[in-house]
């Protein structure tokens, strides 16, 4: 727990005292914008860049390899204001609550809800919310408090300034997020950050939504954030009784001034096989604006329609002003999965590009109904070109590329949206995205949105269940991915489509950062994000830009900057915003699957970055928090 | 209340409910809309046997879900003879939101308010012909014929899936994959097609107020009704096609080796699986373009249908082998009779003396089948040049090679090494004319003395081709977007523009006995008749956007008409199947 100081360490403190600014919120903003206005670092001086600071959680030491190979360090720190003492404050993969001085990192405290570790899911926290609570007294315990949805799905208000549970919230400070639902821990969680406004604290939830045909319902829950006092609940599939989920969890985003709370869904259960639930399956695979208030829902937009490709919505919508011809429209960015950006108006769910009805082959499998179209909107273009054909094998000899080849020959691959069937098929892009829980970064007032996506294409299909046992491993580090779906006749297998040698069939990049004019609905620019030199056997000394599968965001800043790690290289970079050229980076001890953020206190400008590494990579962990600044 | 309104309300007053389901079509202000396509589909379709991989077993009798279709008069009224208690019905008219509502009892006459389109709606509503006519492509007239000749005999080329923003690089992963599936667009125009495509689109997609409006639906619609059988599934491509004098319709899946007997007066419809030799795999002689396809059976590869006015037997072109199917329509057994030479049997007829005439598109010939003998006599079409000469003669070669391994030739503009005798027919004086739609000529036959000649054709794109009762040959230049005549006698060529902008005909039939040529609108959702004696057009809407219209068939007696909705995948059409269409004039 300790921090690494640094030389220009004692110049920062010795600086001006201007006030902490910027990034009160996990997304930035409360419309996950993962913009800053801070200029200090930018295009001339990034190159600059150093370690500012070094802060460990101790959760390493604490917990052993064994368990922290379960985990994944997602957490994006959120700066408070002044008046709730200007901490920088964070999650562990374990919940555990930490905040820092932001000039040093050094600890100012910390709280750890001992979570029930019990069940399989792995452990992940990607932040705590703020807010100030006018009921309670200036000055007094709780007027500022932090919000934490936890691993075991107990949600706690905490002090800002002290880290201590609010006794007047819930059971001494704390609400179980299952004791209304029915729902059980274990297999159920929460990993993103609850979303407050307006008096109203909303939690979604993480469902494993693949192993049984009925899985546990989806539902939203809203309480007062000054009592804890539960206030409404959605249930996105409603009217659903024979499946489940359809849960939020990604970050969601909140409207305040109009009263509304985006809900990003997830896929209905379970995900590869829709018998037993025919029809579009409302309100899963959507956009839904809640009345913030009482829950009501205003809109919904579904973007995929009968879900069989478990294309949960991923990521946090983004709310922005859009533009045409000098009329501002109220607008909401959905990124998915499939590589798609959706442009709504966020009052209205309408979309602001026509929406063509995407033809889609229908499936298979006996029973099955697929929807004959899905959404599409005519633009941007997709992120990921979702067609794979034999003649694009790739392979880095002629031998793997014959053997990219002959797989891809053997595949049902009809593009985006084949149906899953008995025979392999090509899943392109997979589960994983496409665009996942990241999200993108919205350059202000430009409507350009910079968005890093996956693109490593995946097989898939379906067995008999009495035939085929699970054989669960992890899809995206090589291995076959069994599932039996419990309550229907079958067994979904996965794994990434690669030759021999290990190396993913489809061309790279592997995994590639974008540039999206969202008022022209045109891709500005698409470079590599990442490099493969550490994915091999063996390590390469020098950096092979092919990109990688990548999970986490990036912030884009006034600077020209748009920061990134989220790939499995250790890197954490600095791109230009106008050209995609890469202008800096910096070699972390673990892969950063985390969403960096910046601010500026005492009037040095930081970028942070959570570093410990993702379960599903397989690439080791740790427990850093890195920042970093221009010298002193 | 103005005076039509009010006129309006007088005639549903005093209107008696003699028709078991009348409609009546208002805009919002309470003014008839007319005409207005309402279109009837049975809420339960009937139970099928579909075990075969999805389709009827051979020999079975399956019913087809038969979808009805009317439009409203300047009334706004239509009614239809048959209850649609147990229908949905979508009613639909140009620059209004679609309508679905049900019948709540027989013989109750339904109210239909439509809701005027917004902008935005109308204009994504159009069909994908008139998006594709504000497509230049930088002004290079040629490059555009280029563009439809190769990439719009399967798919409609503006249609919302192909306006989609895409990069440059996305638009030439598009041909890659297209050229893969068979398609033959030149390597060199690749990239600047992708580049205009995505240009012109976006340009489109910016300044919509460029785009005209289609054409407007005329209310001699209200003089017919339309018949629709689906039959197959979306992997189903229902391309040609017969109208036999026994009543059934006899379609084939080109995709899935099978024949669809369909009876119109009754729905049934019976699948004949194609028998195909032992050991031939999927793709014929060709080879299987599409194996990342979840399902694909077209080792024959039915293509065209013709019968004998002697016993009725019908024959059968299968593109992906070196045969003549024959079929019994009595017994239901296939004859499949050999051929040793000779490559893609593609569009088949039949002439007064019993012989069966079919193109050989690959090979550039016509072939000849005499019933009596069992033999056939190959007529070859002359090459263009000693290059074209010379693939021709390798042809035979590179056949025998295996089909994952044969040379594929680069595909250049003027399709060098594939003239395509594509359509053909026998006019009244028995001689067999030929057009052939790379090399832009026509080839005439005389069975007389075997002798051969060859015409030039003006324009581009001869496709199929039809002989009125005069002797005249009818003509649709594909890429050209032009009805053409061509007067044997005179040897003079008459074009005539089609009633609808930068349509891409494909296929036609003559009405001789009333002396109508009917045109398929493949682009723009519509089946085209040209009367000769007037030279006036009707345009007639398809029930189903995206319906590509492909072949074309004429009842003698009744003047009916019948097309296939051929789209290819058939998912990227209005509903997602294929169906058989019938266009029935309703007496006078």
């Amino acid at each position: 727990m300790a921090a690494t100081r640094l030389p220009g360490l004692l110049l920062a403190l010795c600086a001006s005292s201007v006030a902490a600014s910027d990034w009160p919120v996990y997304g930035g903003d409360a419309g996950g914008r993962h913009y800053s206005a801070l200029d200090q670092i930018n295009r001339d001086n990034v190159a600059q860049l150093e370690v500012a600071w070094v802060f460990r959680s101790g959760d390493s030491a604490s917990f052993g390899d064994e368990a922290m190979a379960q985990t994944s360090t997602q957490s994006t720190p959120i700066l408070l204001p002044e008046a709730a003492g200007a901490s920088l404050v964070y999650c562990t993969p374990f919940n555990r609550v930490i905040a820092l001085d932001p000039g040093s990192g050094e600890q100012r405290w910390d709280f750890d809800p001992q979570i029930n570790r019990g069940g399989d899911r792995p452990f992940r926290c990607r932040g705590v919310s703020y807010a100030e609570d006018p009921a309670v007294t200036a000055g007094a315990h709780c007027r500022h408090r932090l919000f934490l949805a936890t691993h075991d799905r107990q949600l706690w208000a905490l002090d800002a300034g002290d880290g201590k549970p609010c006794a007047g919230f819930g059971d001494k400070g704390r609400v179980a997020l299952y004791g209304s639902s029915g729902q059980p821990p274990g297999e159920v969680s929460n990993a993103s950050a609850p979303v407050v406004a307006n008096g109203v604290v909303v939690t979604g939830s993480t469902v494993i939504d693949f192993t049984r045909a009925t899985t546990p319902r989806g539902v939203v829950q809203a309480f007062a954030s000054h009592s804890g006092a539960p206030l409404w609940q959605f249930d996105p599939l409603a009217g659903h009784p024979d499946s489940g989920s359809a849960n939020v969890w990604a970050p969601m985003s909140v409207d305040a001034a109009h009263g509304l709370v985006y809900l990003p869904t997830s896929a209905p259960s379970p995900d590869y096989y829709g018998v037993a639930r025919p029809g579009d399956n409302l309100y899963a695979n959507s956009v839904v604006a809640l009345d913030l208030a009482s829950g009501a829902r205003r809109w919904h937009f579904q973007h995929v329609r009968h879900d069989l490709w478990d294309y949960d919505t991923p990521a946090q919508p983004i709310l922005f002003d859009w533009q045409r011809d000098g009329v501002r429209v109220p607008a909401l960015a959905q990124l998915t999965k499939q590589g798609f950006v959706f442009v709504l108006n966020r009052l209205t769910g309408e979309s602001l590009w026509e929406i063509t009805g995407q033809p889609v082959p229908p499936s298979q499998i006996p029973g099955e109904v697929t929807a004959l179209t899905q959404p599409k909107p005519i633009a941007p273009p997709p992120l990921v070109d979702g067609f794979l054909m034999p003649n694009d094998a790739w392979g880095l000899t002629p031998v793997d590329r014959a053997h990219c080849r002959r797989q891809l020959e053997a595949l049902h691959n009809l593009g985006l949206f084949t149906p899953i069937s008995e025979t392999l098929t090509l899943m392109y892009p997979g589960s994983l995205g496409g665009a996942n829980w990241g999200g993108g970064a919205l350059l202000a007032d430009r409507g350009v949105l910079l968005v890093n996506v996956n693109n490593v294409a995946f097989t898939g299909r379906l067995l008999p269940a009495a035939e085929n046992a699970a054989e669960r491993e992890l899809p995206a580090a090589g291995k076959r991915f069994r599932v039996t779906m419990a309550g229907t006749p079958w067994a979904v297998e996965m794994e990434s489509l690669q030759s021999f040698l290990g190396l993913p069939c489809n061309p790279p990049p592997w995994g590639k950062l974008l540039a999206v004019d969202l008022y022209g609905g045109r891709i500005l620019w698409e470079t590599a994000l990442g490099s493969v030199h550490e994915m091999g056997p063996v390590k390469a000394p020098f950096h092979i830009e092919w990109g990688t599968p990548n999970l986490g965001g990036g912030v884009a800043t006034a600077g020209g900057l748009f920061f990134i790690g989220a790939t499995m290289d250790r890197q954490f970079r600095a791109f230009d915003t106008d050209s995609g050229a890469t202008l800096w980076r910096h070699t972390l001890p673990v892969d950063a699957t985390a969403t960096p953020m910046t601010y500026s206190y005492r009037g040095r400008q930081y970028l942070v970055i959570n570093a410990g590494g993702h379960h599903m990579f397989n690439r080791g962990s740790g427990d850093y928090l890195y920042a970093f600044g221009l010298p002193q | 209340m103005t005076i039509k309104r009010a006129a309006l309300t007088l005639l549903l007053l005093v209107t008696s409910y003699s028709h078991a389901a009348s409609f009546v079509v208002t805009d919002p202000t309470g003014e008839p809309v007319g005409p207005a396509m309402i279109t009837a589909s049975p809420l339960t379709v009937p139970e099928s046997d579909l075990s075969d991989n999805g389709y009827a077993p051979h020999g079975v009798t399956n019913r087809a879900a038969v979808t009805l279709t009317r439009f409203t008069d300047s009334a706004g009224r239509a009614s239809f003879a048959t209850s649609l208690e147990n229908h949905s019905i979508r009613v639909r008219a140009q620059g209004f939101v679609d309508a679905t509502v049900t019948v709540a009892a027989e013989d109750a006459e339904t109210a239909v308010t439509l809701q005027p389109m917004s902008r935005e709606q109308l204009i994504a509503s159009f069909p994908s012909n008139v998006w594709l006519s504000q497509l230049n492509f930088g002004g290079d007239a040629e490059l555009k014929k280029t563009f439809q000749l190769n990439c719009a005999f399967c798919h409609q080329q503006a249609s919302p899936f192909m306006r989609n923003e895409r990069t440059v690089a996305q638009w030439l992963s598009v041909f890659e994959r297209m050229n893969g599936y068979g398609a033959r667009l030149p390597n060199e125009d690749h990239q600047r097609i992708a580049e205009l495509l995505q240009t012109e689109l976006r340009e489109l997609r910016e300044n919509p107020q460029q785009v005209p409006e289609p054409r407007e639906w005329e209310p001699y619609l209200a003089d017919y009704r339309m018949t629709e059988w689906p039959i197959g599934d979306g992997f189903s491509q229902m391309h040609d096609f017969l109208l036999h004098p026994n009543g059934m319709v006899y379609v084939g899946d080109n995709l899935f080796d099978r024949i669809y007997e369909v009876n119109p007066a009754t729905g049934d419809y019976t699948v004949y699986k194609v028998p195909h030799r032992e050991g031939d795999s999927v793709g014929g002689i060709l080879g299987n373009r599409f194996t990342v396809f979840p399902k694909m059976d077209n080792t024959m590869g039915v293509h065209s249908f013709a019968y004998s006015r002697r016993d009725g037997n019908i024959f059968i072109t299968p593109s992906m082998q070196q045969a003549l199917l024959e079929f019994n329509p009595e017994t239901k057994a296939f004859t499949i009779h050999e051929m040793d030479a000779g490559f893609y049997p593609h569009t088949i007829r039949t002439d007064d003396q019993d012989r069966v005439w079919f193109t050989l598109a690959l090979s550039s010939q016509v072939a000849r089948f005499d019933r009596d003998s069992g033999e056939f006599t190959l007529y070859d079409l002359p090459a263009r040049n000693i290059r074209e000469w010379l693939v021709l003669k390798s042809l035979p070669l590179i056949f025998w090679m295996d089909p994952e391994r044969r040379p594929q030739p680069a595909p250049d503009r003027e399709g060098t090494g594939l003239p395509m005798p594509y359509g053909i027919d026998v006019a009244p004086d028995g001689r067999v004319w030929v057009a052939r739609l790379y090399a832009n000529d026509l080839a005439v036959i005389d069975p007389a003395t075997d002798e051969v000649t060859m015409i030039d054709f003006p324009f581009a794109g001869p496709r199929r081709l039809r002989a009125d009762a005069e002797g005249n040959l009818w003509i649709v230049a594909f890429q050209d977007s032009l009805l053409v005549k061509y007067d044997p006698a005179t040897a003079i060529f008459t074009d005539y523009p089609l009633p609808v902008i930068n349509e891409i005909p494909y296929a036609l039939n003559v009405d001789r006995e009333r002396g109508v040529v009917w045109v398929n609108g493949n682009q723009s959702d519509t089946v085209m008749s040209f009367d000769i004696a007037s030279e006036a057009w009707r345009v007639f809407p398809m029930p189903r956007q995206r319906f590509f219209t492909r072949d074309i068939e004429v009842a003698e007696d009744s003047g009916a008409v019948y097309t296939s909705n051929s789209h290819f995948p058939t998912w990227q059409t209005e509903g997602g199947v294929p169906t058989l269409l019938r266009i029935t004039p309703l007496a006078e």
